[in-house]
């Protein structure tokens, strides 16, 4: 693809802008000791609603929303927009028990998941599940990300066209390298921060894409109308429709699961909850649960961008010249619609709207390894510095490891990456969020559960194969089960759930041990400021009061 | 639910906050009701304009369930609530 040099430099220029302000992170609400977990990984625990809005916004909404969604709806339609219903389900569903976990985290000073789960169970063995697990599904999630970047950079003419393979990669490593310094330097302040400048981007830039680029295509109802024929040829290969503009009643268990099993994975990510550990009180999360759907809004915007590309012919043809790489869609449409200098803002949207959730995301993973395998079970006794050093390594292995999911998985639909991240996320359901209710499950039953639902839903996401392509593998996340589609992530689910409530009730009658529980009742509702002041803390009873002190940002 | 239920909300508070959240769940999760082409608005099918105001709309019905349960509001002097539940000061140490 031709190379623009006014976009370019209207990339470069915003990405330096984001590099300026993470490094000035550091000195946001700057902490007296930044090598604290707490400080560094949750950004002193301080956050309100205006910040953790941009926060989880921030880490929610990535490359999977700008390249992969609309990839989808490009090539297939209606199935495509499951995301926006999951998007409008999670939200009232995190409503529910976010402020549980929130509470029982503060009251424990957890940092990650699986804190809670060890703390919960009093089994290192199922805490170290939960984190292997956390560290395995972020990394196909992270490589999303990098496809996402790879598909602005390859229409930007920047390296995809050269075939050697260092020079190729040289410009997503530069801006990953810069990424990762200023992420160590600032820890989580610099994402947060970075989010007001990402999200007015992309605000600026999808207002100005619903207005502006039907209106050069000729109206919403041509639009649809091409889409609509479009999507009612005969695809040779599997000798049904190529896709279709509402979801078929084929195709609606696919849709339904697909958006359920989406929203109900999304906040067991790590860097998920590593947003929801940041706030600052209680009633942050449930009014953040109210106003976070305007991303859901921008998603569903993002979303129609697809349909608006295969409206235009110079887009379809030049996906096609790319071997139907649909993840072109969205770039190659800013690229052909906008003048240069406004795709170039429209680039720096993704690129910066992919690299800082890629960086939230190792940081979490990498935390996880460090509190969760490497101190619980190899040293105990580790040092802040020594845990500095274990996490950045891991944060470096996390994301070869989604390096390694880049190449080896098949990359016709990018959302997949994504959506097996959630087969394996999901398994960990049970332990965090039904923990956060009722200790009735037993902490081995729940670790068979878990490892059987791994493994079938590995199993399963394995031996689906690229439509049109047998013999191919992981080349989708939905399975026939009981003459529906399904999303693999809630068939394993189910399992899991099941072998759990089977196992539970064994164990019990068994009277195998059950583990030491350090929460109580109260901690789940407590609202406490961090600072533990005792006249105070006695307001916060029961999550009553005004819940202290008014922070700094309101 | 019950559990995290704090001290000042009644139990149908609790409960219309619930069913409106089950509502705006099973709105999205229950394809068959919106998997149609009609009726449109302007060029958009129903599947489409549909989901897209449904978000707005969980968005109010969520912050509804917010303020229905949202712990009570008073004064910012917190003394006056240390007077009002003196109890479990204590938890807070040793943190």
């Amino acid at each position: 693809m031709a190379f623009n040099a006014v976009s370019f430099t209207v990339l470069v220029l915003l990405f330096a802008l984001v590099t300026v302000v993470g490094f000035i992170a550091a000195r946001w609400r700057r902490a007296e000791d930044i090598l604290h977990l707490n400080e560094w990984g949750l950004g002193g625990r301080g956050f309100g609603s205006f910040v953790t809005w941009f926060l989880l916004g921030g880490d929610l909404y990535t490359a999977y929303t700008f390249i992969a969604v609309p990839a989808l709806v490009f090539a297939s339609g209606a199935i495509g927009f499951f995301a926006l219903s999951y998007t409008v389900m999670v939200f009232p569903i995190v409503f529910v028990f976010a402020p549980r976990l929130w509470s029982v985290a503060r009251a424990h000073n957890y940092v990650t998941p699986a804190d809670y789960v060890r703390g919960r169970y009093g089994s290192r063995g199922l805490s170290v599940a939960v984190a292997v697990t956390g560290i395995l599904a972020t990394m196909p999630y992270i490589a999303l990300q990098l496809v996402g970047i790879e598909a602005v950079l390859t229409v930007m003419g920047v390296g995809g066209s050269t075939t050697n393979a260092f020079i190729k990669d040289l410009p997503l490593l530069i801006a990953f390298i810069i990424l990762a310094a200023y992420t160590f330097v600032s820890g989580l302040r610099a994402p947060a921060l970075i989010a007001f400048i990402k999200d007015t981007l992309i605000y600026l830039m999808i207002i100005v894409a619903v207005i502006y680029i039907p209106m050069r295509l000729g109206g919403w109802s041509h639009i649809f109308g091409v889409a609509s024929g479009h999507f009612a040829k005969i695809n040779p290969l599997t000798g049904k429709p190529i896709g279709s503009l509402v979801a078929t009643p084929a195709s609606e268990w696919a849709y339904a699961t697909l958006a359920l099993g989406s929203a109900l994975a999304l906040f067991m990510y790590p860097h998920a909850i590593t947003g929801i550990y940041a706030a600052k009180k209680r009633d942050v999360i449930r009014r953040n649960m109210a106003i976070l759907p305007a991303y859901s809004l921008v998603l569903g915007l993002v979303a129609l961008l697809g349909y608006m590309a295969l409206a235009d012919p110079t887009v379809t043809a030049g996906v096609a010249a790319a071997g139907k790489n649909a993840q072109l869609s969205v770039p190659l449409l800013f690229a052909n619609m906008f003048p240069s200098w406004f795709a170039g803002v429209g680039y720096a949207a993704i690129v910066i709207g992919a690299l800082v959730p890629a960086a939230i995301m190792s940081i979490a993973a990498a935390n996880l390894f460090t509190r969760n395998i490497y101190m619980d079970l190899f040293k105990r006794d580790a040092t802040p510095a020594q845990q500095t050093r274990v996490s950045q390594f891991v944060s470096l292995i996390v994301k070869a490891g989604a390096l390694a999911f880049v190449f080896a998985l098949p990359k016709t639909f990018a959302i997949n990456f994504q959506l097996l991240g959630g087969i394996w996320i999901l398994q960990t359901f049970p332990a965090i969020v039904v923990g956060l209710y009722t200790r009735w499950f037993h902490r081995w039953a729940l670790l068979i559960g878990w490892a059987a639902a791994m493994v079938y839903g590995t199993v399963a996401a394995y031996g689906v194969s690229v439509p049109g392509e047998p013999g191919t593998h992981f080349g989708g996340s939905t399975a026939p089960i009981l003459g529906h589609t399904v999303y693999i992530a809630l068939t394993a689910l189910v399992l899991n759930l099941v072998v759990t409530i089977v196992l539970t009730a064994i164990f019990r009658a068994a009277r195998v041990p059950a583990g030491t529980d350090e929460t109580e009742a109260a901690d789940y509702t407590e609202d406490l400021p961090s600072e533990p002041v005792p006249v105070l803390a006695a307001t916060t009873a029961g999550s009553a009061g005004p819940a202290g002190v008014p922070g700094p940002e309101g | 639910m019950s559990p995290s239920r704090s001290p000042g909300k009644s139990p149908v508070s609790w409960t219309v906050a619930a069913i409106l959240l089950l509502a705006a769940i099973i709105g999205s999760l229950w394809v068959p009701i919106y998997a149609r082409t009609t009726p449109q608005i302007g060029a958009f099918p129903f599947f489409y304009w549909y989901q897209l105001l449904l978000v707005p709309a969980v968005a109010i019905v969520s912050w509804i369930a917010f303020v229905l349960i949202r712990p009570r509001q008073g004064p910012a002097r917190p003394p006056a609530h240390a007077a009002d539940r003196p109890d479990r000061s204590d938890r807070t140490q040793g943190r």
